[in-house]
């Protein structure tokens, strides 16, 4: 199992790039501008794109296009695997898509009140463990990466 | 009550009962591996268990250890070696045992534990040590 050079910059800021979309979507549709909440069903598309096309990734492409040529976001290149992260990001553009499927559900008005704020809540969730990550470096994705795994649940190549 | 605030309520309590199911998860197994016998050595030691997926190992745990100096290092793959990692109740990555050099777990952590924080570890094992030759 070799390691490769991971860019953990760009990691940060695509982990940057989650916190912010939720928080402007969030906050946004609270005070200002209710249709800000298509920003979470973006979201999940671009973290899904760019967990199997790597080149989409918008985040890490904004990264590496514009933030480390012009100097903003120096590189720190690590000798890890890219999978584990690849994972975390899918999952999160998972729960981002349950997400977006609650927001976007066609329920009665009673109903939204619960299938709204279980959306908003599954989307909070996801920033707050980009936050967690970027911050404190503990990366629950790769964590569940690593126990699948070990119970042979998928192939950690 | 607005989606927002319901959500906003969602999620502190999930937050909170994540933290607290941590913390009494840790202290449970703490309390388990403590004194878990393994073999001696001339002076206290860490088990390093660690793995290939381990981002934070390679990151924050590596260089950690490399700043305690001449402190033996026993790196273990939890992955290979599940025997120890159960014995220790490795659930998460990395994990760290101070060992006295009688070879007991003196102290468990799990997730990054800093230099420093480490080295006062190391220090208590070594006065223990110190304390039970002097006995």
């Amino acid at each position: 199992m070799a390691t490769q050079v991971v860019d953990h910059s760009a990691l940060k800021v695509n982990q940057t790039g989650i916190i912010v979309t939720v928080l402007v979507a969030f906050f946004g549709s609270w005070a200002f501008y209710r249709p800000l909440l298509v920003l979470i069903p973006l979201l999940a598309v671009v973290l899904l794109l760019g967990t199997f096309a790597p080149q989409l990734a918008l985040f890490k492409q904004f990264y590496f296009k514009v933030l480390k040529p012009l100097g903003i976001v120096k590189p720190r290149q690590v000798q890890d695997r890219p999978e584990p992260h690849n994972f975390a990001q899918g999952l999160g553009g998972v729960f981002l898509a349950i997400s977006s499927a609650l927001l976007l559900l066609p329920v009665d008005a009673r109903t939204a009140v619960v299938t709204v704020s279980l959306g908003l809540a599954i989307a909070l969730l996801v920033a707050v463990l980009a936050f967690v990550n970027l911050a404190f470096g503990y990366c629950l994705g790769c964590q569940i990466y690593f126990q699948l795994g070990k119970r042979g649940v998928i192939r950690a190549s | 009550m607005s989606s927002q605030l319901l959500a906003l309520a969602v999620v502190g309590i999930v937050v909170l009962a994540a933290a607290c199911l941590e913390l009494f998860r840790s202290r449970r197994t703490r309390v388990k591996t403590l004194g878990t016998i393994a073999a001696p050595a001339s002076d206290p030691y860490i088990l390093y268990f660690t793995g290939d997926g381990c981002t934070v190992c390679h990151t924050h745990q590596e260089p950690a250890l490399a700043k305690l100096g001449a402190v033996r290092i026993d790196k273990v793959d939890a992955i290979a070696d599940r025997t120890l990692a159960d014995r220790f109740n490795v659930y998460t990555l990395p994990t760290t045992v101070v060992m006295t050099p009688e070879g007991r777990a003196l102290h468990v952590n799990y997730g990054y534990a800093t230099a420093p924080k480490l080295e006062r570890q190391l220090a208590e094992a070594r006065s223990g040590a110190m304390q039970a030759a002097t006995a």
